[in-house]
């Protein structure tokens, strides 16, 4: 019989050994009943634990599953402020452009002209109550 | 990533109360100090680290922190499902709820997570040795019950110290921890 150490047969079946090592772990379990229990056991043990961890995780899933779930936030209705915001800068724009495209130009000298002939003839002209002095 | 973490937690503590506790004062803890998370480490790494550390900080201000880190069968028993099926296997079950929380951990990072040995000992702040040994202790032991049919009714995880007395400093280290 060949004496394999634990600690060689628990890494062997974690798959933690070099490939020397596995085919050497190999040949001796192909001609070793007793140690090819021992690793069959320990494998049957590997396999255990995890399923039983698997278990576990599948519970806290059941768990986090099952809890009740929040009712989804209302999200608050804002307003669509950027096409608010568009709208107020094409706005603006038009009027700038109506502005300086002439409109607001001439009425701007009209007003202007009235404003100043108004005033040259009020000045040309004598006041009423000097009129009425005469 | 959330039933992982959970699951890690609740190992640790043995039961799902203390552990979901746990976990919460562990993520705040990451939150508040999340400048110490380096770039580059996988995040399930990091949480673990992170409520293994908290755990074993919180562990050590108790007065008797051995009778502390014990937990009950039963409380251990409800980390599995409730409606279990017929392939539920309540002699790992109980086995693994006799074990000491660092070896349970081990086992769970090695064979429920896939971590390999270094990764599991980054985690319990550990060495890959001791994580070997852990795992050679508790598989040889569970094989062992499984091979005698004995169940695992006595206190394991006494029995399975007993199995590597040539190990005195890992066998000093797993139970300082």
């Amino acid at each position: 019989m060949t004496e394999l150490s634990d600690e060689l047969l628990v890494a062997y079946v974690d798959g933690q050994l070099v490939r020397e090592q596995t085919r050497a772990v190999d040949k001796v379990l192909e001609h070793d009943d007793v140690i090819a229990r021992r690793v069959e056991a320990l494998k049957d043990a590997h396999g255990r634990f995890e399923s039983a961890f698997e278990a576990i995780l599948a519970g806290e899933l059941i768990e986090i599953l099952a809890a009740p779930m929040l009712p989804p936030k209302v999200k608050r209705k804002r307003g669509n402020g950027l096409a608010k915001i568009g709208i107020a800068v094409v706005g603006i724009g038009i009027a700038l452009a109506v502005l300086v495209g002439g409109y607001g130009r001439s009425l701007l000298l009209s007003a202007c002209s009235v404003g100043m002939t108004g005033s040259v003839a009020a000045m040309q002209s004598p006041p009423q109550s000097a009129l009425g002095a005469h | 990533m959330l039933p992982r973490l959970r699951r890690f937690a609740d190992v640790l503590l043995g039961e799902k109360k203390e552990g979901k506790a746990l976990l919460r004062r562990a993520l705040l803890l990451m939150l508040a100090e999340h400048h110490r998370y380096q770039r580059g480490t996988p995040l399930d790494r990091w949480a673990f680290t992170e409520i293994y550390r908290l755990w074993l900080a919180e562990l050590r201000d108790h007065a008797d922190p051995l009778r502390q880190a014990k937990s009950s069968e039963e409380d251990f028993d409800r980390l599995f499902p409730k409606d279990r099926g017929a392939d539920f296997d309540a002699f790992t079950a109980t086995f693994l709820g006799q074990l000491p929380p660092p070896q349970r951990s081990t086992l769970l990072l090695v064979y429920g997570e896939g971590f390999d040995y270094e990764d599991a000992a980054r985690v319990l702040d550990s060495d890959a040795d001791t994580v070997q040994s852990r795992l050679i202790r508790a598989s040889a032991s569970l094989a062992d019950r499984l091979s005698s049919g004995t169940p695992a009714r006595t206190n394991a995880s006494a029995a399975i110290e007993t199995l590597y007395p040539e190990r005195p400093q890992q066998y000093d280290h797993d139970r300082a921890q």
